[in-house]
């Protein structure tokens, strides 16, 4: 599928939604913006990522590099 | 540093649009402002590479507390791809080549906007997520597309 045929493009239904995420999203679009919020954004230490107050890098490669060099496999930020 | 909070959101919106700043919401933070039910940490803020606005992002974030030295700001202005901030009121992510998007004028003509914050499009999401390519992304991609998927029936179909 080419990217402007992508978007908005109508499923018509549901119906392939698993019936617990499609209850987590109903769940969710009941809860007003802030409350959404609330529960969304946590905080925990992340190791390496945590331990600097400012980087900057020129490109998104050499951010992902960083981060497959310093950071523990567990946080995920590895590629595939 | 606490986690990132409603009212801090509301200082972003409000800092940038007296500035002037060209951006969207996006990652999962842009997810959760179109009603993604899941986590996530820090704001990522997706921002229109340019010089102007690059100065109106460090004016911005001085209005907002970020203690940035003439050098952070002159990083930030000169037109890094990335940019990772710790050192403020709350983390934030700033990022100008997000992959899997191309320009920023084309995510901003598909942008929603929600509740006055201005946010990617579930696509363009998922497109930046599919393209990063992270084992954190690969996982989260299944039920995130699922969300998109829910969250076109239902605009086509408002409550």
């Amino acid at each position: 599928m080419n990217l402007e045929a992508r978007y908005d493009r109508d499923m018509g239904a549901t119906s392939d939604i698993p019936a617990d995420w499609l209850a987590d999203f109903e769940a969710a679009a009941q809860r007003p913006l802030p409350l959404r919020m609330r529960y969304a954004f946590i905080h925990t230490h992340k190791p390496g990522l945590d331990e600097g107050l400012f980087r900057a890098f020129d490109t998104m490669a050499e951010y992902r590099d960083w981060c497959e060099r310093t950071l523990p496999s567990w946080l995920g930020y590895g590629r595939v | 540093m606490g986690a990132f909070e409603y009212r801090q959101a509301l200082e972003i919106r409000n800092a940038f649009s007296l500035r002037g700043v060209r951006y969207l919401f996006i990652g999962k933070s842009g997810a959760i402002l179109l009603g993604y039910p899941d986590t996530t940490q820090d704001a990522d803020l997706f921002l229109d590479k340019s010089a102007d606005n690059g100065r109106a992002i460090v004016a911005a974030l001085g209005d907002l507390g970020f203690p940035l030295t003439e050098a952070q700001g002159h990083e930030i202005e000169e037109g890094k791809d990335f940019v990772q901030l710790r050192n403020g009121p709350f983390d934030l992510d700033l990022v100008f080549a997000p992959d899997g998007i191309e320009r920023f004028d084309d995510a901003w003509a598909r942008h929603v906007d929600v509740e006055g914050f201005p946010v990617c499009h579930p696509d363009d999401i998922i497109a930046s997520k599919a393209a990063a390519n992270r084992v954190k992304d690969r996982e989260s991609l299944p039920r995130l597309r699922a969300f998109r998927d829910y969250w076109v029936a239902r605009r086509g179909h408002p409550t």
